[in-house]
């Protein structure tokens, strides 16, 4: 094999190399999970995503108003009680509308937030990847005798006009 | 030999700059003076309908014991309009509508087709006593330990009101001070199913 086929097998192999520990990595991070949170950490998570409603663009975590207190109360009754992020969000949504959340919802007209920037992540790549592709796959351009003959000409008239003698072409 | 031309004598530098300077300052002055005139003279708050998910939907329910000393239950007021207003005496909007929700209790009593009820709202029972007292207020006004009354109704300050219809529904929420008129402009709408 040329030194050159064989730097192009260890990219490939690097590359494999690659691809393969950052899959082992994310299984073995998805695999092990964290623990359960408790009580106290689901109201803070919960707590810090609700926007408290008598306040400025502060979340009820952040709040000590008399709402933002009821809401955390709330908050700890219904997780005490079992019921899901999702479930205690509603209730709150049902109550002051969807703006009492302060990450927006995945589903109607907020939908795009979520989507957009990780779909135009996805068509950026791939437009990536095919322009790559089709620059490494282009067949190399063909030197016809006429070329030859126009580049010699042009560098005899170069070395003309610098005093020289006529460089030597070599056939790419 | 000295001569007079009768002329002013020329004007010294400075003079003129000054002169500008004081038309400046009295310009300012004015419409300063303007200024202020205009925000003392500004409208007073009113209140604004506002579309919240509660409206169309079943009156959370309003249990708890009053400023009086009883005991209130929304449910036992069903079968006629009842108007929930939540209030504190330290709100201005609040001490501005009072006036006019007791001449709309005032009003209704004989009919005896609305009722109002308050709900108190981040306040010391015996501050919002004294304010019902002092307003010559009758209406129930329930006391709402922890805010989850006004959680429920998705209350974010006073002063905030409900219309809630004869079969339980909330018909209208409105934010800031109500007026009798208004009050009753969104009633007779209401009644007619017009809102």
């Amino acid at each position: 094999m040329s030194p050159v086929g064989r730097r192009g097998a260890w990219r490939r192999v690097s590359w494999v190399a690659l691809a393969a520990v950052i899959g082992v990595a994310l299984a073995v991070g998805a695999s092990r999970g964290s623990p359960s949170p408790t009580v106290a950490q689901r109201v803070q998570a919960i707590d810090a995503l609700v926007r408290c409603p008598s306040c400025e663009g502060i979340s009820v975590a952040d709040s000590s108003a008399s709402t933002a207190v009821a809401i955390r109360d709330a908050v700890t009754a219904r997780v005490r009680a079992g019921q899901s992020d999702a479930q205690i969000d509603a209730f709150l949504v049902s109550r002051y509308g969807p703006s009492i959340l302060l990450r927006p919802p995945v589903h109607g007209a907020t939908a795009w937030v979520w989507f957009v920037p990780p779909a135009a992540l996805v068509v950026a790549a791939a437009g990536l990847t095919m322009e790559l592709w089709r620059r490494r796959s282009r067949a190399p351009v063909a030197v016809s005798a006429e070329d030859r003959a126009l580049v010699r000409r042009a560098q005899a008239e170069r070395a003309a006009l610098s005093g020289g003698g006529p460089e030597v072409v070599r056939a790419p | 030999m000295t001569i007079t031309t009768g002329d002013r004598p020329p004007a010294r530098p400075g003079a003129h700059r000054r002169h500008t300077s004081r038309w400046v300052a009295g310009v300012a002055l004015v419409a300063g003076a303007a200024l202020v005139a205009l925000l003392a003279s500004s409208p007073q708050q009113t209140a604004t309908e506002v579309d919240t998910p509660l409206v169309g939907q079943a009156a959370p329910g309003i249990t708890g014991p009053t400023l009086s000393g009883g005991s209130f239950d929304l449910s036992a007021w069903r079968g006629r309009w009842v108007v929930v207003n939540f209030f504190a005496s330290w709100c201005p909007p609040c001490q501005q509508e009072q006036p006019e929700l007791v001449a709309f209790a005032y009003a209704h009593r004989s009919p005896g087709d609305a009722a109002l009820v308050g709900v108190v709202f981040d306040d010391a029972a015996s501050t919002a006593r004294g304010f019902m007292q002092s307003t010559g207020a009758s209406w129930p006004a329930v006391v709402d330990a922890g805010g989850q009354i006004a959680l429920d109704y998705g209350v974010r300050g006073p002063p905030e009101t409900f219309i809630v219809s004869p079969e339980g529904i909330v018909v209208a929420h409105f934010d800031g001070p109500m007026t009798n008129a208004g009050l009753d402009y969104w009633l007779t709408r209401a009644k007619r199913g017009d809102v």
